[in-house]
């Protein structure tokens, strides 16, 4: 492993065309001037980062892993930022690692640059020293059922890495992808995960972000949609693990008509801190937007969620609404839920609600007077609140192992409690 | 031997206030009682002080099938063979109706299926087995769930509160009759209505007036025919001046 510096990066940018390494040196630049976040500056409010990035290092090549089964249309391991065996191709789809295309596709330069992404010091990080990840891409009118499984996994206690995957659904194209991020517990690593979809017109993706990182990783993650003329995109994410998990989402509705449906699940405990920072743009008209988000947090953890609707003065007949619900289930956890509006056009609708609060105290009676104990009522309720969300989950196969883990982690802090 | 339910002196309050001011009431297995009574009567405050609901403080003596309540939690008064079937059954979004009639499920675990299979069927739950609890449903359709968990609990007591509120004519018979068909020589039932009109569809053994906090009368239906001429107001002004220590005469059994 190795450090992020210089050296690194001139090692890196060997062999690499001339504008990568460019936008690799641009990145550096800006990776060098910035400071660590702080919890002063709005986009980090309620996070307190407390650890240098200079002190985590950069591997050179991927741990070991056990060999997990293929999962659905198709798999590809990213293991510590490297991808894993060359992929799969066939005239549906490729899915394979993003190094490999980039050497592939040398003159493309504009579909690996990501506008915006130097915002803070990690993602100038990434942007300086990511070399792999993933790379899927789905030609004008193919439809691939099954989806496709990006696995991504830390395995390197003291590291940092960089994985990417890039999305690019073409033209009336339909696909669905899964992607996983893991680590085990007790592994003390940094991840800075960024995922950037591409909607053609008319193009249909549903991604499903599955996040179950052991107890000491900490993830800071980008996530970037943009969404032609008549495209649909559902992104949906399940926070279960990390020390601290943060996700930025941004969302472009760039094309007249085009829709998003955002749905989240997340449960913390422990001193766990799960933080989402989502934005959706409605830049065009007929556009319509719905994010859906319930959380839970247990001891002394802390959620966040700041959801940000911008509709631009064009975006007229536009659709948005944003709903957030939090359960609080001890005196000590947190959570803060802050939604936004932001409408430049008059004629649309737009809507929100959030709540913070402990389980309702009208179902556990109801349920209690049927018979169930405390904590069975609390956990039926518990199930109910994630299910309200998890049902609104594209379908995969990843959705009965989450109810599990879900209500595995319930179980597990009212045992904890009774101690 | 002992009644369904059997309270003795019951006297509940919420916070400072005295609602119910010492109620004598007992109704025996096998039997279907009406408790009738105006709004602010203490209706809703007798079923929920049944129940334990919290913030409800209780004195005097409560027993189901012969088991004493005092001290019990709500799950524990419902395991000791108390069933409440509420006037407003509260939304539970995510869990369906039969996630939660597995829960309920206790150690007659054959006997219970078997009831869910015979009352689902004969009350047309099917479809609403898969729907969350509550959610969307109508006001008949609240309460037909609401007889399904009762029939499916087995309970020894069942206290019905406003059983008939929020439905059309149709939707009260429907009701009164599946309550008179749920009658059976072990269970003891309580009807708890603001209006008469469901008596026009069951055979109650016995009508009791609640009006401030005490049974006023006790009667058969004539009871409530006389009600349904008079109004509740000459039990109130019957009521006033009566001394609070002794309202036992007007209580119970007449």
């Amino acid at each position: 492993m190795i450090n992020l510096d210089s050296f690194a990066l001139k090692n890196i940018s060997r062999g690499e065309p001339a504008w990568l390494s460019a936008e690799r040196n641009e990145a550096f630049a800006i990776f060098e001037r910035l400071p660590m976040p702080s919890s002063k500056e709005e986009l980090w409010r309620y996070v307190n980062i407390d650890f240098d990035i200079g002190d985590y290092l950069l591997p050179v090549e991927p741990g070991c892993v056990e060999v997990s089964p293929l999962e659905g249309a198709a798999t590809l391991d990213v293991v510590d930022g490297l991808a894993i065996g060359s992929g799969t191709r066939n005239p549906d789809f490729t899915l394979i690692p993003l190094a490999l295309d980039r050497t592939e596709d040398r003159n493309d330069s504009t579909r690996y640059s990501s506008p915006g992404s130097g915002h803070d010091k990690f993602s100038a990080a990434h942007r300086a020293f990511g070399t792999d990840g993933a790379s899927i891409r789905v030609p004008e009118g193919r439809v691939v059922r099954e989806p496709l499984v990006v696995r991504v996994q830390s395995t390197l206690p003291g590291s940092i890495s960089f994985p990417r995957v890039m999305i690019d659904i073409g033209p009336s194209a339909q696909a669905s992808v899964v992607i996983r991020l893991s680590s085990p517990d007790l592994l003390e690593t940094v991840v800075v995960p960024e995922i950037d979809v591409m909607l053609g017109p008319a193009a249909n993706l549903d991604l499903t972000v599955n996040q179950v990182w052991g107890d000491t990783t900490t993830s800071l993650g980008r996530t970037r949609i943009e969404a032609d003329r008549d495209a649909n995109i559902t992104f949906a994410e399940v926070g279960l693990g990390g020390a601290l998990s943060r996700l930025y989402l941004a969302v472009d509705l760039l094309g007249v008509g085009s829709s998003a449906k955002i749905v989240g699940a997340y449960f913390g405990d422990e001193k766990q801190v799960l933080d989402y920072r989502y934005f959706m743009r409605h830049a065009r008209e007929n556009t319509t937007s719905e994010m859906f988000l319930k959380g839970a947090v247990d001891d002394e953890a802390l959620s966040i969620f700041t959801g940000m609707i911008r509709i631009e003065e064009e975006a007229q007949r536009t659709n948005a609404f944003q709903t957030n619900r939090n359960l609080l289930l001890s005196d000590q956890a947190s959570a803060q839920s802050v939604p936004n509006l932001e409408i430049l056009a008059n004629d649309v609708k737009c809507g929100h609600g959030s709540t913070v609060g402990p389980l309702d105290a009208e179902q556990r009676y109801y349920l209690m007077s049927r018979g169930l104990d405390r904590d069975r009522a609390d956990q039926l309720q518990l199930k109910g609140f994630f299910e309200d969300a998890l049902s609104r989950f594209p379908v995969s196969t990843e959705l009965d192992s989450v109810r599990e883990r879900v209500h595995a982690k319930y179980e597990r802090t009212q045992s904890a409690d009774r101690v | 031997m002992n009644a369904a339910l059997q309270l003795d002196r019951f006297t509940v309050s919420l916070g400072d206030l005295e609602i119910l001011k010492g109620v004598d009431l007992t109704v025996p297995f096998g039997e279907l009682h009406v408790l009738m009574g105006p709004n602010g009567s203490g209706k809703s405050t007798l079923c929920h002080a049944l129940m334990g609901k919290n913030g409800y403080t209780s004195s005097g003596s409560v027993l189901v099938g012969g088991t004493d309540l005092a001290g019990l939690g709500v799950d524990q008064r419902a395991r000791a063979g108390l069933f409440q079937a509420f006037q407003y059954p509260v939304e539970i979004p995510g869990v369906p109706l039969d996630a939660l009639i597995t829960e309920m499920r206790s150690n007659d675990e054959d006997a219970f299926d078997e009831r869910v299979e015979q009352m689902s069927g004969r009350l047309g739950m099917d479809n609403f087995l898969s729907r969350s609890v509550n959610v969307g449903l109508s006001g008949g359709e609240k309460k037909r769930s609401e007889m399904f968990q009762l029939a499916v609990s087995a309970p020894r007591m069942a206290v019905l509160d406003e059983i008939d509120s929020g439905l059309d004519v149709d939707a009260v018979r429907e009701v009164a009759e599946l309550v008179e068909s749920l009658r059976k020589p072990d269970l003891g039932i309580l009807i708890i209505t603001h209006y008469s009109r469901i008596l026009r569809y069951m055979r109650p053994d016995r009508v009791h007036v609640l009006v401030d906090g005490r049974i006023v009368r006790s009667g058969g239906s004539e009871v409530a025919e006389q009600l349904d001429s008079d109004g509740y107001e000459q039990w109130r002004r019957d009521n006033v001046g009566r001394p609070s220590a002794l309202p036992d005469d007007l209580s119970g059994e007449f």
